[in-house]
């Protein structure tokens, strides 16, 4: 049994509070002397203690508790309810939400109407069905085929021979369904979703917060019992069960023979955390969609383009910055390769000029690395072959324009001509050149028989059909995406808020109430999340608090549970 | 050369290991007094564990980038992923029915990915552009671990079901199927047994039903943990997905097959949360939902790979560019 002073030292907090008021002892404890252990409440703070010490009268409870005048602690300002009324956490919010709700209208603060539409939508089976629907849109939006010509689904869906019997193209071009994510159900689903959001925080989660901020003590036996873990310490004291319990991490708050602990409030509060955050992404894509730009460009490598020629707007609230003047020119495509003659990476080297032709940034941008200036980003999405710088018996060099002969899929082919015979003849021969990439060119003689292969960079010559063919350089085009979008920061601000919240979430909320009966403590407690892990605690916890013996029995005692 | 050797040798041996891990679960499911056998399982577990850390950190090594670049990788790395959530309730010393789970899962995903269907993607492969990049690391890693953690908690929702529906499932175990309904929850008999034992020399009133109750109950807590913690590396994953598309592509949600299974798993499993705020669809209703979602896992997973399509299939991965 370990003496007070072993507490202090373990639990320098405790002895830090200059004034520990000796409790004085319940009108029904028993003869026997007890060890009293002070256990100030956090929030006091140092010495702050003693300003906090009230005498004030505790209603009886309906245990066996009398009516007593006791020593109060801890300052913060609790919010008394009756002894018996127990069971009344925050879990068993729901009711007092509804009351509190009920009292709002009363007061006319809320008129009937709004909260009749609110109530209807922060029903959570409505919610439910909601987040259903548009599971089983989304899943129907990725079975059709998305963004097809009309005929095709007349074609896929005849009317004569319907799919299942029943489905043909009216059912999916009547509600939209070609381009599911953007037809009015599905938004519509999305904003009715988001107004149940609302609704359910308004309605149901911010009653929640203001019943949990409360926090109170139970004072009869009776109703800590009730509690999901409960249990009964015969000859110990709740003084020692409040430093284990701030051991542990809890807040505790003492007062009397009353006892009330709790952890991870955050928990509590982080689903409110959540559902802003949703609000914050919805509201952000919908400014997405209807305020942003967008263009794509091909260029050859040399030449230059005007943001503004190229993006588009997407919706009504777009309106052009002055960085739309803006001139890009570009000054090199390449890519690089892998040993196995693979693509490894694309580069764009980009140069920014102002009206003035004054060049205000320069980037080499590549895909995942876009470039960003005065609110335009500028993405490499695609490249192509240009043109093909050609030696023929040393005159030249010729720009071959490549046309692109295949561009299904990944694998790409580029293609041009070398006439051989002069332009008027009506049938054209000449050298065909083909290309999959910027660095190998195969040639072909005019009877179309394989010739060779040259790299741009060799330079070594080729004998075709007598001439002689030197291949100076391949000239690329980088495809690039450009886009405003001013919606980003709210998203970002979403996501983060999102994943911050969801992590909180995982946090438990745990309550513990305990009552000094007699030489008994009584200890009730409950968590909303992580109830079998609670139990689990709660037990390591109590099997921590000392057993008191009267005093004669101490010194005996101590030396065995020193070792 | 040496790498590939290694990564060979260490396949198979947490192959053949976690094989000889599950044969001493099912001995240990006949013969319940084994207790030494039931550490040597454990112990076989770490090493396995042990085996395949050492295969993906080879694989990183060998080909210069995160081992995420193909299904076999990514299947690996979710086996991986299991074992990490059979370690971490070992580590913090408390005891749950996760294992039941985590052991035939490993299993299952190990066998599937060293087995020969997918023998061509055993080789580790370039990147692709879009893939180079530090986001790789942090949406796949996050998107496989939310996966095998959905997919512990939606099986231990599913065993909730089995066995609150048991009554109507006795009639099968007149035929062979009990033979592979006890392999699937030799451990929440073993517990029932143990529980019953135990209780029965203490002169418990025994109602066979309580003890179904508890470990109904206890199903329950546990899948909800579980569901809630991968709900929220899910969420991690989708997010730090969008913020990398939005980097790669130009658009932060593009309404890609994949992403949208993603999405439509997330919500599953946002209305598996919110349905156990109601307490009378707490237990079988919830558990209902969590089993669906198992099922949408795998479509987002592996259904979508197989079908190819979108921005996002493995081994055919490529922007159009």
């Amino acid at each position: 049994m370990p003496s007070p002073t072993c507490y202090l030292l373990l639990n320098p907090a405790a002895s830090r509070s200059h004034h520990r008021p000796r409790l004085p002892l319940p009108a029904a404890a028993p003869p026997r002397r007890l060890v009293h252990v002070s256990c100030d409440a956090r929030r006091t703070g140092g010495g702050g203690g003693g300003g906090g010490v009230k005498r004030e009268a505790i209603p009886a409870g309906t245990g066996k508790a009398k009516k007593q005048v006791v020593f109060f602690d801890a300052a913060p300002p609790v919010s008394q309810r009756g002894g018996g009324g127990g069971g009344e956490g925050e879990g068993e919010g729901e009711g007092k939400v509804a009351r509190r709700k009920k009292e709002n209208a009363a007061l006319g603060l809320v008129r009937r109407l709004t909260k009749r539409t609110l109530s209807l939508l922060s029903n959570l089976p409505l919610a439910i069905s909601e987040m259903f629907a548009i599971a089983a849109l989304m899943a129907l939006g990725t079975v059709i085929d998305q963004g097809e010509a009309p005929s095709y689904y007349f074609e896929k869906f005849p009317e004569d021979n319907p799919v299942f019997g029943f489905i043909t193209w009216r059912w999916i071009l009547t509600p939209g369904f070609d381009h599911m994510f953007s037809s009015p159900v599905f938004l519509g689903l999305l904003a009715l979703l988001a107004a149940s959001l609302m609704a359910c925080t308004y309605t149901t989660q911010i009653p929640i917060v203001k019943v949990a901020r409360r926090w109170s003590f139970m004072h009869s036996a009776g109703s800590i019992r009730k509690q999901e873990f409960a249990e009964s310490l015969p000859r110990a004291s709740i003084q020692d069960l409040g430093v284990i319990l701030m051991g542990y991490g809890y807040e505790v708050f003492t007062k009397g023979p009353s006892l009330y602990a709790f952890k991870g409030l955050a928990g509590r509060f982080a689903p409110i955390g959540v559902h802003i955050a949703m609000i914050f992404i919805m509201a952000g894509a919908t400014l997405s969609a209807t305020g942003s730009f967008k263009g794509s460009v091909d260029v050859p490598q040399g030449l230059n383009f005007v943001i503004g020629d190229v993006m588009k707007p997407k919706g009504v609230l777009s309106f052009a910055p002055d960085v739309f003047n803006t001139e890009v020119h570009v000054n090199r495509f390449y890519m690089e390769y892998y040993d196995s003659g693979e693509v490894s990476q694309f580069y764009s080297d980009l140069s920014l000029f102002d009206l003035d032709g004054k060049e205000v940034m320069r980037k080499t941008i590549k895909v995942n690395d876009p470039l960003r200036y005065g609110g335009v980003t500028i993405y490499q999405t695609d490249w192509g072959f240009s043109a093909l710088q050609v030696k023929k018996n040393g005159e030249g060099p010729f720009n071959l324009a490549m046309a692109p002969l295949k561009l299904n899929g990944d694998k790409k082919l580029f293609g041009t001509l070398l006439p051989l015979e002069n332009s008027g003849s009506s049938n054209v021969k000449g050298i065909s050149m083909l290309a999959r990439d910027l660095q190998s060119i195969v040639l072909y003689d005019q009877e179309g028989k394989f010739v060779g292969v040259r790299r741009p960079s060799s330079k070594l010559p080729i004998e075709i059909d007598g001439n002689e063919i030197v291949i100076e350089d391949a000239i690329g085009s980088t495809g690039l995406d450009l886009k405003t979008d001013p919606g980003i920061p709210i998203v970002y601000a979403g996501f983060g808020a999102l994943m911050l919240t969801t992590c909180i979430s995982y946090l438990s909320h745990s309550q513990i109430w305990a009552l000094q009966d007699g030489s008994t403590v009584v200890i009730g407690g409950k968590t909303n999340r992580a109830k079998l892990e609670f139990s689990e605690e709660m037990n390591r916890l109590l099997d921590k608090v000392p057993e008191l013996i009267s005093v004669n029995e101490k010194k005996i005692d101590s030396k065995q549970s020193a070792t | 050369m040496l790498f590939a050797t290694l990564e060979h040798i260490l396949t198979h041996i947490s192959f053949s290991t976690i094989s000889i891990v599950i044969t001493i679960h099912l001995i240990t499911l006949l013969v319940r007094e084994l207790g030494g056998l039931r550490d040597s399982s454990e112990k076989g577990m770490i090493a396995t564990f042990f085996c395949i850390t050492g295969f993906l950190v080879s694989r990183w090594a060998s080909s210069g980038h995160f081992p995420l670049s193909n299904l076999y990788e990514s299947l690996i790395f979710l086996s991986w992923a299991l074992y990490i959530l059979h370690m971490i309730p070992k580590i913090q010393n408390s005891k749950n029915d996760l294992s039941t789970i985590t052991t035939p899962s490993t299993i299952l995903t190990q066998g599937f990915a060293t087995s020969g269907l997918l023998t061509e993607m055993h080789q580790s492969t370039i990147l692709v552009p879009a893939l180079q990049s530090q986001w790789l690391m942090m949406h796949v890693s996050m998107m496989l671990l939310s996966y095998a953690t959905l997919l512990c908690g939606s099986l231990l929702s599913a065993a909730l079901l089995m066995i609150r529906f048991r009554k109507n499932l006795d009639f099968f175990s007149k035929k062979k199927k009990n033979v592979l309904l006890k392999t699937f929850f030799f451990n929440e008999i073993e517990y029932f047994y143990a529980k019953r034992s135990a209780l029965k020399s203490t002169f418990f009133p025994l109602f066979p039903n309580y003890y179904k109750y508890q470990l109904i109950e206890r199903l329950d807590s546990w899948s909800y943990r579980v569901i809630s913690l991968g709900f929220t590396l899910l969420t991690i994953g989708i997010l730090c997905g969008a913020v990398w598309a939005n980097e790669a592509w130009g658009s932060y949600w593009n309404w890609d097959p994949k992403e949208t299974w993603a999405f439509i798993t997330w919500t599953i499993f946002a209305i598996y949360l919110h349905s156990r705020t109601n307490p009378n669809w707490k237990g079988t209703k919830s558990a209902f939902v969590a089993s669906i979602g198992f099922l949408i896992i795998w479509i987002c997973y592996f259904g979508i790979n197989l079908l190819g399509i979108g921005l996002h299939s493995y081994g055919s991965f490529t922007l159009p560019i």
